[in-house]
């Protein structure tokens, strides 16, 4: 093994900084998934018939359906009778300032970073901090109501307003899309609800933190955002977990919808537990998240940072309906020790002049193992649309792997399509060029790793592109010495 | 496993022989156990899921009995000019003498059916050995059925200076019937070749093509293998050619699809030491409702590797393409330097095309890249045609014949060349 490579598995040998977990009591329920736990959990939170019919429909549907297994990596199956499908913190507060959250819970954003006062306070960001599955916290709501815009969590918004609920809850991923969606269907415990207003321009970026606490507990996040003609949003979602060895199931299921001029932006960081050195414990990432450009002209735009988790499946995707709409993926994805992560986007063009961009960087380290799995495909009627794909792997080390599976398909004579991808590692040419004018080699392997990855990060928000760059030190740079 | 039931075999497709072949009784046993338990491809295998296999599935195809050579069959027309002394015809698989002529080979070198040779040593040990596809029927049904096949031995620092010219001839019999040409090539140590392997059909007619090639390439030997289909257009044509390479050999190898209705072309080229060059170019050019599906495999199991792949495609009518390229680089085979290409060019609204460049890579060091696009000809390079006097026709015609010459001036042979010229003339200009 050659030195720099010694320097580099050092610096990815990064122990996971947030891994501790909080305690806090929580409220029983039994494990497992029946139709009678589905009504139990519909019952505690207070639902509308027409959920609980959802749920029971969806939770039918992924009874029939089978755990998929085509994708690029092994691991033990989730025992679904031995997951909670709920939980909450004991008592849930009602809270109007942060002095009164539960000291232990504050304890955890603080080590997370994530002081709420501080947050309060940058102008610009409400927070929607999630703790395990309920909803504890929201504010600058006032803010966003004055502006129209309704932000809450998704189990306030079957209360409060149904119709639109109703109305868009399984339009973009239906119950029966995928297994892991069914289940989410049938079980999801809360999430995100955002609802911008025509011609409404969101008056800060939204933000949620989601924070697995609950050891067993399945976390079954439901996101919907929908932005109707000419209103325009950027959402950000940032995730870090406690330690654990139990693996943990997340399969969230997120769905935007864009209507004419509507522009979309979603954001992720995605730093979970990803297992120790020999692969054991780690988060099991396996979310759908999808996007339908409904109108004309209208836009979404997914930018992931994905470094956590043991086995991440997740296709962020766009149907271009729209006539002249517009997709984007921008990603990076960060493999080290055991690791395994599948994913990649869709771009399905079905609208006329459509026009996909996806730029994927993928960095593989240490025994992992990083695919990238995308499909473009432009329909017969999409005609004089266009796509554009760039997908770099870098490897580090010679334990790991990098895969590229991009399905490409065109049905018409008027639209092009240009994919391109590389493999390569970090060039000796380039880290000597670099010590020769005075950087040290972690300097400068972190310099060449930040530029291979610059394309996308510059996509971030600016208050998500600073953690980003956090947590890439973090994860690749970490603990030379 | 309640799908079992539901499972179709080769046997259903294709009338197996009653009695094997006298020779080569293992190897067709063996393939025997395979074909019985392997099933018919779907589209629900993930290898197969673009491709229809209607053209196989809607017909029952019989086996070609080895008495029935059409001996006066006149076949000038398709001799190539550099071959004369060097040329070998199968007519519906079975082996023409009266056709062939293997003239003025160097010392040692065999040039020759697989039957006349059965008994030699080299061709006795590498038979079989290095067609290794996973969950195959064809391969397998190859094995059992062919009656007979091209042997080429090139002993060690030994050059061929003319080409070889194999010419796989389909004639137009009663019943749809499928044939299953052989190809074995051993190429010795610092040894040289030039093979091309041509299939053509003389008819419309339908008929089943499961041509088998296995060359096997030592330290630095040289192979330049074109591979031209012209099959019938309601023909069906399922390719398996396999290349092994020792430390410093060079396979390149062009395939050029005009012919068949449904085309599957599954070409392999293994590096089995250090130090290896290959290439696996492909020209498709198809129109009316033919399907041409290419699926690749550039498997590096070694340090220091070259390969190339540049795949072009024209589709147009109702014709679709496939691609599917892949590219393996093993654990510790470092300093690979691949690349991959698939150009498409999309000239019809109801033609259809899809692409899955693939990598995957275990080793660090090395330097892979694909590319895929799939498009049509710029305005601005028609208009620009235009402008200097050609009709909008015309000028099509001309971009068209520009993109597909690329791979065609990659031919070794100059009447090969010129051959492909023509089809490609021929393709593009339409009235």
């Amino acid at each position: 093994m050659s030195e720099e490579t010694k320097a580099l598995e050092s610096m990815i040998g990064e122990e996971y900084k947030y891994g501790f977990t909080t305690d806090v009591e929580y409220e029983d329920f039994p494990k497992g998934i029946s139709e009678n736990i589905i009504r139990e959990l519909s019952s505690r939170k207070d639902e509308p018939e027409w959920m609980l019919e959802f749920r029971l429909k969806s939770y039918n549907a992924w009874l029939e359906m089978k755990e998929p297994e085509w994708f690029n990596a092994t691991y033990t199956k989730p025992d679904f009778e031995n997951l909670l499908y709920y939980s909450a913190p004991k008592n849930k507060p009602k809270l109007d300032s942060l002095d009164d959250v539960d000291p232990n819970i504050k304890e955890t954003y603080d080590k997370l970073g994530i002081p709420l006062e501080e947050q309060k306070m940058l102008a610009g960001v409400a927070v929607d901090a999630i703790f395990d599955s309920v909803s504890i916290f929201t504010s600058f709501k006032e803010k966003l109501a004055e502006a129209g815009v309704i932000f809450c969590s998704i189990s306030e918004a079957i209360k409060e307003h149904p119709d639109l609920v109703k109305k868009y809850i399984g339009s973009v991923i239906p119950a029966r899309d995928n297994y892991y969606a069914a289940l989410n269907s049938a079980v999801f415990s809360d999430g995100s609800f955002c609802y911008i207003p025509k011609n409404t321009v969101c008056p800060m970026e939204l933000s949620t933190y989601f924070r697995i606490n609950n050891m067993e507990s399945g976390q079954f996040e439901r996101t919907l955002i929908i932005a109707e003609e000419g209103a325009s949003v950027s959402y950000l979602e940032g995730c870090t977990a406690p330690m654990y060895d139990e693996n943990q199931l997340h399969a969230a299921v997120v769905e935007l919808v864009a209507m004419d001029h509507a522009d979309i932006k979603y954001s992720t960081i995605q730093n979970w537990y990803s297992g120790d050195e020999n692969g054991k414990g780690g988060i099991y990432n396996f979310v759908t998240k999808r996007g339908i450009c409904k109108g004309d002209h209208s836009k979404i735009s997914w930018t992931q940072l994905e470094t956590g988790s043991a086995v991440t499946l997740k296709y962020p995707s766009v149907i271009l309906q729209g006539d002249h709409s517009i997709g984007e993926f921008y990603s990076v994805a960060v493999t080290t020790k055991k690791q395994q992560a599948d994913t990649g986007t869709k771009m399905i063009h079905l609208g006329k002049n459509t026009r996909s961009t996806i730029i994927s960087k993928g960095i593989s380290a240490g025994d992992s193992n990083n695919s990238y799995r995308g499909e473009v495909k432009i329909g017969k009627k999409a005609i004089g649309s266009k796509n554009y794909s760039v997908c770099d792997s870098m490897l580090i080390g010679q334990t790991c792997g990098a895969h590229t599976f991009p399905y490409i398909s065109s049905e018409n004579a008027s639209s092009s399509v240009e994919h391109e991808a590389t493999t390569s590692r970090v060039g000796e040419e380039q880290i000597f060029y670099l010590m020769q004018r005075g950087i040290s080699e972690q300097d400068a392997i972190s310099m060449i790793i930040n530029g291979f990855v610059k394309d996308v990060l510059k996509e971030l928000p600016l208050e998500f592109a600073v953690e980003a760059n956090k947590l890439l030190d973090i994860k690749l740079e970490g603990s030379v010495g | 496993m309640s799908n079992v039931s539901k499972k179709e075999f080769i046997h259903t497709y294709v009338q197996l022989p009653s009695v094997f072949p006298e020779n080569f009784k293992e190897l067709r046993l063996q393939a025997k156990i395979s074909l019985d338990n392997t099933a018919f491809p779907t589209k629900k295998d993930e290898e197969w899921r673009f491709t229809d296999l209607k053209s196989i599935t809607a017909n029952k195809f019989e086996s070609v009995k080895s008495g029935m050579l059409q001996a006066s069959l006149e076949l000038d027309e398709y001799h190539l000019p550099e071959a004369r002394h060097s040329r070998l015809v199968f007519i519906d698989g079975n082996f023409s003498p009266a056709h062939s002529v293997v003239e003025g080979m160097p010392d040692g070198v065999i040039v020759g059916n697989l039957n006349k040779f059965s008994k030699h040593e080299k061709l006795r040990s590498h038979l079989g050995t290095i067609t290794n596809y996973e969950e195959d029927v064809f391969v397998p049904l190859n094995d059992v059925n062919f009656q007979d096949g091209t042997f080429i031995y090139v002993p060690k620092e030994t050059f061929i200076e003319q080409p070889i010219h194999i010419l796989n001839v389909f004639t137009d019999l009663e019943n749809p019937y499928y044939v299953t040409p052989r190809v074995l090539f051993v190429g010795e140590m610092y040894s040289k070749a030039t093979i091309i392997e041509e299939h053509i059909g003389l008819s419309n007619n339908i008929y089943l093509n499961i041509p088998v090639n296995e060359f096997r390439l030592y330290r630095g030997a040289h192979v330049h293998h074109a591979r031209i289909q012209r099959d019938s257009k309601n023909a069906s044509h399922i390719s398996r050619p396999v290349a092994m390479l020792d430390a410093h050999a060079e396979y390149h190898s062009y395939t050029i699809c005009l012919g068949a209705k449904l085309f599957r072309n599954e070409p392999r080229v293994i590096q089995n030491a250090e130090e290896v060059d290959f290439t696996v170019d492909g020209l498709v050019l198809i129109d009316g409702e033919q399907i041409a599906d290419t699926h690749s495999i550039m498997d590096h199991r070694f340090s220091h590797g070259n390969s190339h792949q540049l795949h072009k495609v024209v589709v147009n009518d109702q014709a679709h393409s496939i691609f599917n390229g892949k590219i393996f680089v093993a654990k510790d085979a470092q300093k690979i330097d691949s690349f991959q290409e698939n150009r498409n060019l999309l000239i019809s609204d109801t033609g259809k095309v899809n692409t899955k460049p693939q990598l995957e890579i275990f080793a660090d060091d090395v330097r892979c890249s694909h590319g895929a696009t799939i498009g049509q000809l710029q305005d601005e390079e028609v208009f620009y045609l235009q402008s200097r006097g050609l009709t909008e026709q015309k000028s099509r015609e001309l971009l068209v014949y520009a993109f597909a010459l690329e791979s065609v001036e990659s031919m070794a042979v100059k009447s090969v060349e010129e051959l492909l010229l023509k089809e490609v003339i021929a393709y593009t200009n339409r009235d």
